[in-house]
């Protein structure tokens, strides 16, 4: 028997006994905050399941105050080792840390709102029932067309729950869930090739039909048939949603009041000043129903509130954790994400009243991009400046002419938040807390041939 | 000595337990690590955090498909229940109730570790981030934000199959990461320097100097704030050694790794002994090379690491394999089957990745360019494996005019797809270096390198403004 595995304790007794050994080390106040998550998901490709995949995972971090500083360390394992390596790793931790920017640790707050995104039927769902979901899935994108070649479908599920406890009474805990499936194919004719994608989620099998998801894949696929390069310039650019919160995720750091007081963001004491085109509202809002990044407190244990960062054009506030809220002598916002850092909880751009349509009959002679690829390199979250390859169709005379590839379209995102000239009807959320309408940019300069 | 991770017996029931219902194959992957992570930033350590990630996955084919199952209770009680939680998965009920007798082999240390992080004292961890943090400052009075960083990770792993394995490794990494932000006061330019290797913190004294890789990541900053946008359009581009070779990673190595071959979602998918790059291009995926980042002495199926030749003069000679794909392809593995962490099942993964040394001169690649672009310092990229296609920033970036490199650009970005730029490489240097990377993937992310020498280009898409 193997001597330390078997002394694993439950995961109640052995914050119990951390807190219990933090104070004894005289680390005071004190925190754990752990994660518990459970997942499950398959592969399907080519008609056979192909990949399953079924995981419980924890970890669990201690935090405590050592004289002037707050240290960190955390675990996967509760044994007794890991109650001395999470006591001396909060020490040295302590003894290293030269500012003050780590999370407080303070006693609850008064109220905290309630926000669901869990249900309880989802886990009810069989793995058989998940796997013929995939099976499905797969087979409709076969059907779909000749030309088609499906890579891989998969169905997914998760669930997790948080807990947050301190020395001073506090005591919180939140709990998700959701499924999502996404299929991928390669569609081949004559020398052209192209990839399709799509991926629906949300908290029922219901919000995953394979019918959507097979035929979302597929069109994908198609429309980028015959694509053409284009001609180098700067064009009127419509951003299709999806394409658009990917670059709103990528750089919605420079609403972080953490980098904006340390130099990172160029938004530093823009507050009540017009940053973007007055059709841009920008929204946080961690108590969305059933939103990917709902939750009533934030790793801070602070109540979280939904709140306009930009609205009609004019920077409202950055988001902030009590630390920047207390430098800026202001509060909290209740986006503290842990180790002093700050993260958006669903953050969206406000969606307007027209059509993608619209938009496009809009641009003229233009592009709609619906694809960027290459943001982790690309992209330069502290300048804005972007060139990423992309992907769309070419607009002409407001309409839809051609499929486009191999093109990078550069830009710099601060501008890019000025330069919006109409805001789509079309908010989406493709599996991920920040999503985005269709948007039209005034400029973007596209490099082809 | 392995055995006070798990016992040689644990592994055997829960391996039998695995198998109860049938199934090909079984696996279990156990880690128990230790990870210390230190940054600076504003010229005061911020962050100092260690963790300890432990856990383990169980993996059993059944027929062709992979079973995996992961768990962060390994007492024998729940690795059993994981065991079980995968036999419930398993549909070919051949080889049912099968024993699993195991024999320890130990793998020879190719990676010897002179000094663990993990008993360095506080003061002299953090005067390396110090030092790197100094000597960026004192490139110029317009550098105004430097964060430094120390990770080290140490990965203790216990791998059996139903094949009799029982095995073990202790992998060791330290790594010191550089960003440094030059200010004009309206606009900002980053330059990175990010060294590390397999090796504990003797990488201080023999392979880093601090202070050097603080500097390095300042100068771009302040070259690349003065430097125009660069121009679009198509041109020769002269790509520099060490981490210019992220352009082979992205655009071809991902290519040739069976993660993508057997499924046929690779360009490269059934060209073995076919002619796939210039005569010139000789390309190779070495895992033995001493306490390099990308190293191995086993993978993370228990097999030996191997050096194994992708590219031999422009003929494509080997996939990077790994067990599963190997079994699909009918190829024995070639010992790339990694993974991030227990939480993932191992694939086909690189390691240490280059183009090999040629026999051209980097002064005369430059001087019979004509107009073009010399990219001094790449930045990271990505690339889509079914058709090649490859979009890559590049960090720093210079003009060529008549064959003279001139001014700095800023904003270039390289783009094409990997089949027809292997193809156009028409000159090759001597001198080969490399550079590191996290690599990411179906299995997560993994410690490479990256490495070439100079190469040329003959004609690429460059984006820019």
């Amino acid at each position: 028997m193997n001597k330390d595995a078997s002394k694993d304790m439950s995961l109640s007794e052995f914050s119990a006994r951390a807190l219990e050994a933090a104070a004894q080390a005289g680390i005071a106040p004190a925190e754990i905050f752990s994660n518990s998550s459970e997942t499950f998901s398959v592969r399907v490709r080519g008609g056979k399941l192909e990949d399953y995949k079924v995981s419980d995972r924890l970890s669990l971090t201690l935090r405590g105050r050592v004289g002037e500083r707050i240290g960190t360390a955390s675990t996967q394992a509760l044994d007794e080792e890991s109650l001395q390596l999470l006591v001396a790793g909060v020490r040295e931790s302590a003894e290293l840390i030269e500012t003050d920017e780590q999370d407080d640790i303070l006693p609850p707050d008064p109220a905290y709102s309630a926000v669901c995104n869990y249900s309880e039927a989802l886990d009810d769902v069989s793995a058989g029932d998940k796997i013929a979901l995939a099976m499905e899935i797969d087979k409709r994108l076969s059907a779909a067309d000749a030309r088609i070649q499906p890579d891989a479908t998969v169905v997914a599920s998760s669930g997790e729950e948080t807990i947050l406890r301190n020395s001073l009474g506090l005591s919180l805990s939140h709990r998700s869930n959701m499924i999502y499936a996404y299929a991928s194919c390669l569609v081949k004719e004559g020398s052209q090739a192209a990839t399709g994608f799509k991926l629906l989620w949300g908290y029922s099998p219901e919000d995953v039909k394979p019918w959507d998801v097979a035929d979302g894949c597929a069109k994908d696929a198609l429309e980028k048939l015959g694509a053409v390069r284009m001609a180098s310039g700067a064009y009127p650019v419509v951003i299709r949603n999806n394409a658009m919160a990917d670059l709103l995720s990528t750089f919605c750091g420079v609403f972080s009041a953490d980098n904006a007081q340390k130099g990172l963001s160029l938004l530093s004491g823009k507050e009540g000043e017009t940053i973007a085109s007055p059709l841009v509202t920008i929204t946080d809002d961690p108590l969305m129903p059933w939103g990917l990044g709902s939750s009533p407190f934030d790793r801070e244990g602070a109540a979280t509130e939904k709140k306009h960062v930009v609205e009609g054009g004019v920077l409202k506030t950055l988001l902030h954790n009590r630390k920047t809220a207390k430098k800026a002598g202001t509060k909290t916002t209740g986006n503290a994400a842990g180790a002093g850092r700050i993260a958006p909880s669903n953050l969206f751009i406000a969606p307007g009243d027209r059509p993608l349509s619209d938009l496009i009959a809009a641009a003229g002679d233009g592009l709609l991009v619906t694809e960027v690829s290459g943001l982790h390199a690309g992209a330069n979250p502290v300048s804005g400046d972007f060139s990423l390859l992309a992907r769309g169709f070419e607009i002409c005379g407001g309409e839809i002419r051609r499929a486009v590839e191999q093109i990078t379209v550069a830009g710099n995102f601060y501008q890019l938040l000025r330069d919006v000239t109409a805001v789509g009807d079309d908010l989406l959320f493709e599996g991920s807390p920040v999503g985005c309408p269709s948007v039209a940019v005034r400029l973007l300069n596209i490099a082809g041939e | 000595m392995i055995s006070h991770m798990l016992t040689q017996s644990i592994c055997e029931q829960v391996l039998a337990r695995a198998l109860r219902r049938g199934g090909s194959f079984a696996e279990i992957f156990y880690e128990d690590s230790r990870t210390f992570g230190l940054s600076l930033r504003s010229g005061r350590i911020e962050n100092a955090s260690t963790s300890r990630p432990r856990g383990a996955g169980i993996r059993v084919y059944d027929a062709l498909r992979s079973i995996y199952v992961y768990t962060c209770d390994v007492t024998p009680a729940g690795l059993l229940r994981a065991a079980d939680k995968a036999a419930a998965a398993v549909m070919d009920s051949r080889g049912s109730g099968r024993d699993v007798v195991l024999h320890e082999t130990r793998p020879a240390d190719l990676h010897p570790v002179a000094r663990s992080v993990f008993s360095v004292p506080a003061a002299d961890k953090a005067q390396i981030l110090r030092e790197a943090d100094r000597a960026a400052r004192a490139v110029s009075p317009r550098i105004t934000q430097v964060t430094a960083g120390l990770i080290a990770r140490e990965q203790h792993v216990l791998i059996a199959n139903s094949e009799g394995l029982y095995t073990g490794d202790t992998r060791t990494y330290t790594r010191l990461t550089c960003s440094a932000i030059a200010s004009d006061g309206t606009e900002n330019q980053t330059g990175t320097d990010n060294p590390g290797a397999r090796m504990g913190f003797e990488l201080f004294s023999t392979r880093v100097d601090p202070a050097a890789s603080g500097e390095k990541a300042a100068r771009t900053a302040v070259t690349m704030l003065d430097a125009p946008y660069c121009a679009a359009g198509e041109m020769p581009v002269v790509i520099a050694g060490g981490f210019g070779g992220v352009i082979f990673h992205e655009a071809c190595g991902h290519s040739l790794e069976a993660t993508s071959v057997e499924p046929g979602m690779s360009e490269f998918s059934g060209k073995l002994g076919e002619t796939i790059a210039a005569p010139c291009v000789t390309a190779i995926d070495d895992g033995t090379m001493p306490n390099e980042w990308g190293s191995e002495n086993i993978d993370d199926e228990g097999l030996p690491t191997t050096s194994l030749v992708l590219i031999e003069n422009g003929v494509l000679k080997n996939y990077m394999i790994d067990r599963l794909n190997g079994l699909k392809m009918g190829m024995a593995p070639t010992g790339s089957g990694r993974r991030e962490s227990y939480a993932f099942a191992p694939t086909s993964r690189m390691r240490n990745t280059f183009i090999a040394p040629g026999t051209d001169d980097d002064e005369e690649m430059i001087r019979t360019m004509g107009d073009g672009l010399y990219a001094a310092q790449m930045g990271g990229g990505s690339v889509n494996p079914a058709t090649g296609e490859f979009n890559f920033a590049v960090q720093e970036g210079y003009l060529v005019r008549d064959g003279k490199i001139t001014s700095p650009v800023r904003g270039a970005s390289l783009i094409g797809k990997g089949s027809e730029i292997l193809m156009r490489i028409d000159r090759v240097g001597k001198n080969m270096t490399m550079g590191q990377g996290m690599c990411g993937s179906r299995s997560g992310s993994v410690p490479t390198n990256v490495g070439q020498p100079t190469i040329r280009v003959s004609r690429l898409t460059v984006g820019g403004k």
